[in-house]
C-alpha cells in the first residue's frame, strides 16, 4: 500500500471540502453560543442545531467523497493516476473518517467543555460521548454504502435510515437507567454500561471499515 | 526486438447487453495507433481494460511490460490517460491540478507544462468549471502530456474541438512522437485525424476487431473500380470484392485487395475501367463494417431458412 | 505558423512543405512530389542534410509510416540517400533536377492522354487543346514580365 499516495488523495479531498468544513465549524460555534446563552429554550435550540450541523456535515462528507466522485466523473481522473483500487478505497473511507474527525472533535470538545463549566448538567457527558460516537459510526456507514453500492439512491436511503436510527438509539440510550437517570445532575457518572456501549460502537466502526475493504476487493470493474 | 508497448491476446469481456470478444492487438513502441469504431462498438471498453480499470474475463493484457490489471499501478506511472467522459475537479483551478500531479509524477516537466499553457491559451488561475468544453479537453491533455508519459491513451481526444484547437492538439500529439520511445493509442470518430497521423489503424465493430493494419496498407489495398460493361456481359471475377454498386452496365466494385494488374485483367475480361478511385479511411471503414454486417445478416438468414 | 520550437535548425527547410488535405492523392505521393520539386529547383542542394523521417512527420503532422514510405520511394528513385543512424541527405547527382522534371512531364502527358480518351477526344483535338494551353501560358508570362 502506497501510503504517500493515499495521503495525497486524502489531502486532495480535504482541500476540496474545506469550505463546507469551515461553515460547519462556524455553525457549531453558533450552536454552542446559543446553548451557553442559557435557559431551557437556548439549551434545546442549541442542542438541536449542534446535532443537525454535525449530522449534516457527516453525511455531506460521506456522500461527496464517495458517490459524488463517480457522478461528477472525476473517478476516471483519479484512477488514471498510479493508484490501486485498494489504495483508492483506503483514501476514501479513511478520508471520510479523518476529515470528519476535525469538526467531530471540535464539536465534542466544545460541548464537553461547555458542560464542564455549567456544572449542573455534568451528568450529560456520557450521553453526549455515546451519541457523538453514534454519529461517527453513522457517517462511516453512509460512506461505506456510498463506496460499495456506487449508487446515490442506495446511499441516500441508508442516510435516512441512519438518521431515524439515531433518533431511536438516542431515545433508547436516554432511557437506560445508569445513563439517563443522572443526565441533568451535576455528578458525572461513567457506568460500565456506558463503556460497553462505547466499545460496541467502536467495534462497529472497525467492522464497517473492514467490511468496506472486503467488499471493494471483490469488485472487478472500477468504472 | 522490444516488447510491444501494448499487447492484447484473446481478450474477452461479457456484459449483459454487450460482448467484447477475441480482441488481439499489438502496438509497437514509438508508433501511433488509431482506433475507429461506431458508438458502442467497444472502443471505450477496450481502452478501460488497457488501463486496468475493467478486468477482462479472458485473455492477457500487457502494457509497457506490465500485466494488467494486476500491475496497473506500475504501468500507470508511465501512462497519460484522457477520456471523453473524464472530468477534472470543477471547483479547483488548473494550477491546482498541475501542482497536484507535479507531486505525483517524478518526471513532471514544469517548463513544458507552461509552454502548453501558452500554446493552448489556458490560464492556470482559471477554475475548471469556468472553462469551455474545448478548453477542458486541452486542460486534460496538458495534464497528461506534461507528465512525459511513455504511453498516451486517448479516448476521443479531438471530439468537440474547434478546427484550430484540433490542429494544435494534433501538433502536440505528433510532437510527443518525436521521441521514438513514446507511443500513442487513440480512439476517434474523426477519421480524418486518424488517417492523417496514425501509423496503424484498428477497426472495431460490435465488440470485435474487424481489421487491423498499417495505414498505408489500408489506403493501398482498398479501391473503387468504376467499370463500363458491354451489353449482356457478366461482372468480371476479381479478388476481394466486398461491395457491388452502380448499375448493370456501369458497375462500381469495391475491393480490399487491389493490385494494379487488376486493371488490365478487367480490360482483358471486356470491361473498360473508367476510373480507379482511392478511398478515404472513412469510406474504407464504412464499407468494411457494411460488408461484414450484411454477411452476418445473410448467414443468419440462411440459417433460418435451413432450420 | 508551425509551433515547432524543438528543431529550429530545420524550420526554414521543412516548414515550406505544405500538405493539402483536399488533394485526393495519397499523402506520401504529395510529400514525394514536394521534395522532388525542391531538389529540382535547387532549393535543397545535392549532399544537403534533410529532416529525418520523424522530424518531418512531426513538422507536417503526418504519420511516421507515411513519411517513411515517401523516403523509401525517393531513395529508390535516387533522389535521396538514407544513411543508417545518420539521417537522410539529398543524393549527389547533377542533372537530377532535369530528370525529375522530365519524369513529371511524362506522367502528366500520360494523364492527359487518359483524360482525352475519357472525354472521347480524337488525338488531333487533344493536340489542339495542348497548343491552346501552351499559347496561353506564354502569353500570360510575357504580360507579367512587361508589367
Amino acid at each position: 500500500m502506497n501510503y504517500s499516495m493515499v495521503k495525497r488523495l486524502i489531502l486532495k479531498d480535504w482541500y476540496l471540502q474545506r469550505w463546507p468544513i469551515l461553515f460547519s465549524l462556524l455553525g457549531g460555534a453558533l450552536a454552542l453560543a446559543i446553548v451557553a446563552k442559557g435557559g431551557q429554550a437556548g439549551f434545546t435550540l442549541g442542542i438541536i442545531l449542534l446535532v443537525t450541523v454535525l449530522v449534516t456535515i457527516g453525511a455531506m462528507l460521506a456522500m461527496n467523497l464517495t458517490v459524488l466522485e463517480r457522478k461528477e466523473q472525476t473517478l476516471a481522473f483519479v484512477m488514471s493516476l498510479p493508484v490501486s483500487y485498494r489504495e483508492y478505497t483506503a483514501a476514501k473511507i479513511l478520508g471520510v473518517l479523518l476529515i470528519f474527525l476535525v469538526p467531530w472533535l471540535a464539536f465534542m470538545a466544545g460541548s464537553i467543555a461547555l458542560i464542564w463549566f455549567a456544572p449542573e448538567i455534568r451528568g450529560l457527558i456520557p450521553f453526549i460521548v455515546i451519541m457523538g460516537t453514534e454519529i461517527l459510526a453513522n457517517t462511516c456507514m453512509i460512506a461505506a454504502v456510498g463506496l460499495i453500492s456506487e449508487s446515490q439512491g442506495w446511499t441516500i436511503t441508508v442516510l435516512m435510515i441512519g438518521n431515524l436510527a439515531l433518533n431511536a438509539i438516542g431515545y433508547a440510550v436516554a432511557h437506560i437507567p445508569s445513563i439517563g437517570n443522572g443526565m441533568f445532575r451535576p455528578h458525572l457518572h461513567w457506568s460500565p454500561t456506558a463503556t460497553g456501549l462505547l466499545a460496541t460502537e467502536v467495534a462497529i466502526i472497525c467492522l464497517i471499515l473492514a467490511g468496506t475493504f472486503f467488499f471493494q476487493s471483490r469488485k472487478n470493474d472500477f468504472l | 526486438m522490444n516488447d510491444p508497448a501494448v499487447s492484447f491476446q484473446g481478450v474477452a469481456k461479457r456484459y449483459p447487453h454487450f460482448n467484447l470478444d477475441n480482441i488481439n492487438l499489438d502496438l509497437p513502441i514509438g508508433s501511433i495507433m488509431g482506433f475507429i469504431g461506431a458508438n458502442g462498438a467497444g472502443k471505450s471498453t477496450t481502452i478501460r481494460i488497457l488501463m486496468g480499470l475493467v478486468h477482462q474475463d479472458r485473455g492477457s493484457v500487457r502494457v509497457l511490460g506490465h500485466a494488467m490489471p494486476e500491475q496497473q499501478v506500475a504501468a500507470k506511472q508511465d501512462i497519460g490517460f484522457v477520456s471523453e467522459d473524464m472530468r477534472l475537479y470543477g471547483a479547483a483551478t488548473l494550477g491546482w491540478h498541475i501542482e497536484f500531479l507535479r507531486q505525483i509524477f517524478p518526471r513532471w516537466d514544469q517548463p513544458y507544462a507552461e509552454t502548453l499553457l501558452r500554446r493552448f491559451e489556458l490560464k492556470s488561475e482559471q477554475k475548471i468549471k469556468g472553462l469551455s468544453h474545448g478548453q477542458r479537453v486541452k486542460a486534460a491533455l496538458l495534464l497528461a502530456l506534461a507528465r512525459r508519459p511513455r504511453l498516451l491513451v486517448l479516448d476521443e481526444p479531438t471530439t468537440g474541438l474547434d478546427p484550430v484547437a484540433r490542429h494544435e492538439v494534433l501538433g502536440e500529439l505528433m510532437a510527443v512522437l518525436a521521441d521514438e520511445e513514446r507511443t500513442i493509442l487513440f480512439s476517434s470518430h474523426n477519421t480524418l485525424d486518424v488517417e492523417q497521423i496514425s501509423d496503424q489503424i484498428t477497426f472495431i465493430d460490435r465488440g470485435r476487431i474487424i481489421d487491423s493494419n498499417d495505414k498505408e496498407m489500408f489506403l493501398d489495398r482498398w479501391r473503387r473500380l468504376r467499370l463500363q460493361l458491354p451489353p449482356n456481359a457478366a461482372l468480371p471475377q476479381l479478388p476481394g470484392i466486398v461491395d457491388i454498386g452502380g448499375s448493370g452496365r456501369l458497375p462500381v466494385l469495391t475491393t480490399n485487395r487491389f493490385d494494379p494488374a487488376m486493371v488490365s485483367a478487367c480490360n482483358d475480361m471486356g470491361a473498360t475501367v473508367q476510373a480507379v478511385d482511392t478511398m478515404t479511411l472513412e469510406e474504407i471503414f464504412v464499407a468494411n463494417v457494411h460488408s461484414r454486417r450484411t454477411q452476418t445478416a445473410y448467414e443468419m438468414e440462411r440459417q433460418e431458412v435451413t432450420v | 505558423m508551425f509551433p515547432i520550437s524543438v528543431y529550429t535548425q530545420y524550420i526554414d527547410m521543412h516548414s515550406d512543405i505544405v500538405i493539402s488535405q483536399s488533394d485526393s492523392r495519397p499523402m506520401y505521393l504529395q510529400i514525394m512530389e514536394q521534395i522532388r520539386q525542391r531538389v529540382a529547383v535547387g532549393e535543397w542542394a545535392p549532399g544537403q542534410e534533410i529532416p529525418s523521417i520523424r522530424q518531418l512527420a512531426v513538422a507536417l503532422r503526418v504519420s511516421v509510416i507515411t513519411v517513411k514510405r515517401a523516403y523509401l520511394e525517393l531513395e529508390r528513385e535516387g533522389v535521396i540517400l538514407t544513411q543508417q543512424g545518420k539521417g537522410s541527405i539529398v543524393a549527389h547527382d547533377p542533372g537530377l533536377g532535369q530528370r525529375l522534371y522530365d519524369r513529371d512531364l511524362k506522367q502528366h502527358l500520360e494523364k492527359v492522354a487518359q483524360l482525352g480518351a475519357l472525354l472521347g477526344l480524337a488525338p488531333e483535338e487533344l493536340a489542339l487543346r495542348l497548343q491552346e494551353a501552351t499559347d496561353k501560358f506564354w502569353a500570360e508570362r510575357i504580360v507579367k514580365e512587361n508589367v
